[in-house]
């Protein structure tokens, strides 16, 4: 299915990340502002489709990375005078880590274990961190570096996010893994049968998921200037990431791409009505898996055949 | 040791309030192979719906479950009939999803009608006590609980056990393709079964919140609740139920005796993420 769209497709690609990397210069302060968040829930959102769109890895605990990686930033840069963007790295550094030491624990489990296992261990860390003095219990902490970073900064860095978790998965996808991944989500002891390395591949992804989320969660923290345990670890990012894809489309790289946007669009304009925006999101998220189980973009490419950025190899 | 005992004791009869919660789920887990991540959010809707009619007929909580157990059912049965079955199939994340969708849908909706405020359904139940020997303290409530969730648990087990409409839903869900040639329709079957496990989230529901505070977004805390005791217990396993119940409520009140009560919830995470470690077939599961 040869389509006209994919022999310009690198030019367009091209030309929105030239459109983006300017904003700062042509947008208003509101524009930067929408590209931003829109930046941010980007990379969010293509780390949790690579997991459960991808890898089979259902996980409704994304929380745990945002916040412990939130709680790490802000621990560095108050406690300790680490440079701030410094410490974002190392929030994602930090939230591989947890991943690597959850992983011990729920890769055992599969489908809905595995979602709820990731769930609670996000609880748990919720509890530990609201119950320790060194975080300033529940009440939170305000992250002060000792130069505040200008809005201009904390939106390439938030572009850079976005950019580097779609060129990330569009890489994993394309290499030996992610043909291995597909192979596994079309039938998985086949796939097992002919050498595909379901564990390891499973684990690189939930590690590679983890390291972005954290390194996004750390750019939203610094933007966010306040780290506060029942929001950074609450459910409602995983939610929010949730209706994303599934809007959007899971198992597709533009699906993510086209969900954000709806969401923070939506969310931009019901801005004062943050459950109304919710309400909104989870009747047209059920609404779409009843009707188009594949999303707007998955319906769309299925039709049209349209695919701006697939992985497969023509 | 002396100390121990109240804890004990309240954790038992906590144990008997944990099965209500969990045994609904447990039985969709069992029959529909679905987890209902929204249980816990129509747990708490009934909690509201009690606290509405409480005010409004100005009756015990109790009372209420007269109207809001059908009502329940039939919540259960057009959700599962309209929503939910559309969407089973081979894999198993759509239905998920559709249920994961349910849930923040009602807690926004309950947000928008009733306020963030924390509500309950007060009754003199509350206050109640009836001491046992010199230190200990049998609180009414929670005795009330118990032995409404018992008597819950028990009356589910008796219906899949001894009644033509429970071994009928139990043979459809053993074998769906049988069952569907057989000319049985199972969609309608998986229906019932989703309203009669609401039934039992009404008097679950009513029971939480005449024991503790509830607010629109506390329905996870309990599916979580539900789920462990699940794990714990094992799949589609009564006794399982309250069993799991059981050792989810005592490890979390001796955690609270031994660490504080800021780690009650900790020590139950920790011993349901060491039995899905360890034994995710639950510890009386069969598999």
């Amino acid at each position: 299915m040869e389509h006209r769209t994919l022999k310009y497709r690198w030019h367009i690609v091209g030309l929105l990340f030239a459109a983006f990397a300017t904003v700062p210069i042509w947008g208003s302060d509101y524009v930067v502002l929408f590209c931003l968040l829109y930046f941010l829930y980007l990379a969010m959102s293509q780390m949790w489709n690579l997991l459960a769109g991808y890898s089979g890895l259902l996980s409704l605990g994304q929380q745990a990375f945002i916040g412990f990686s939130g709680y790490t930033v802000a621990v560095l840069t108050n406690y300790h005078g680490v440079y701030i963007w410094l410490s974002v790295f190392i929030g994602g550094v930090f939230s591989a880590l947890l991943a690597l030491f959850m992983s011990l624990f729920i890769f055992r489990m599969r489908g809905i274990y595995f979602a709820i296992g990731t769930w609670i261990f996000a609880e748990m860390l919720l509890l530990g961190f609201s119950n320790w003095k060194y975080v300033k219990y529940g009440t939170g902490l305000f992250i002060r570096p000792a130069y505040p970073p200008s809005m201009t900064m904390i939106y390439y860095a938030a572009f850079m996010t976005g950019a580097v978790a779609l060129a990330v998965v569009y890489t994993i996808l394309r290499s030996r893994v992610g043909l291995g991944l597909m192979a596994m989500r079309d039938d998985e002891e086949v796939s097992e049968t002919m050498g595909v390395e379901i564990f390891r591949s499973k684990l690189f992804c939930f590690l590679v998921a983890a390291f972005i989320t954290g390194l996004t969660a750390g750019v939203l923290y610094v933007f966010q200037i306040f780290i506060q345990p029942y929001k950074a670890f609450a459910i409602d990012w995983t939610v929010v990431l949730v209706f994303i894809v599934i809007i959007g489309g899971i198992g597709t790289i533009e699906g993510p791409v086209v969900g954000t946007f709806i969401y923070v669009l939506l969310s931009q304009w019901l801005a004062e009505y943050a459950h109304i925006s919710l309400l909104l999101l989870g009747t047209i998220a059920i609404t779409i898996i009843l009707v188009a189980p594949k999303g707007i973009m998955g319906t769309l490419q299925e039709r049209t055949g349209f695919a701006i950025l697939s992985p497969r190899r023509v | 040791m002396k100390g121990l005992l109240q804890p004990l004791l309240n954790g038992v009869l906590l144990g008997g309030l944990y099965a209500v919660i969990a045994i609904g789920m447990s039985t969709i887990f069992g029959i529909v192979k679905l987890v209902n991540l929204a249980h816990g959010d129509l747990m708490i809707l009934s909690g509201y719906l009690s606290l509405v009619l409480v005010t409004w007929l100005d009756v015990s909580p109790l009372v209420t479950l007269f109207l809001i157990v059908p009502i329940m059912f039939f919540v259960g049965f057009f959700i599962q009939g309209f929503l939910l079955n559309r969407v089973l199939g081979k894999e198993m994340e759509p239905p998920l999803l559709v249920a994961f969708g349910l849930s923040v849908i009602m807690q926004s909706f309950l947000l928008l009608i009733f306020t963030p405020d924390a509500r309950s359904l007060m009754t003199d139940l509350a206050v109640k006590t009836i001491p046992v020997g010199a230190t200990l303290n049998l609180p009414v409530l929670y005795l009330v609980d118990f032995l409404i969730g018992v008597g819950v648990i028990l009356a589910v087990y008796l219906f899949f056990r001894k009644t033509y409409m429970g071994r009928a839903i139990r043979a459809a869900s053993d074998d769906e393709e049988g069952a569907r040639l057989m000319g049985v329709d199972t969609r309608k079957i998986y229906a019932y079964a989703m309203g009669i496990a609401m039934m039992t989230a009404a008097v679950a529901g009513v029971l939480v919140g005449m024991t503790f505070t509830f607010y629109p977004h506390t329905g996870p805390q309990y599916l979580i609740i539900a789920f462990g005791v699940v794990i714990i217990g094992g799949l589609g396993s009564m006794k399982g139920c309250l069993a799991g119940g059981l050792i989810l409520a005592l490890a979390q009140l001796l955690g609270a005796h031994f660490a504080g009560p800021g780690y009650q919830l900790l020590f139950g995470y920790g011993v349901l993420l060491a039995v899905l470690g360890m034994r995710p077939q639950g510890l009386f599961g069969k598999i």
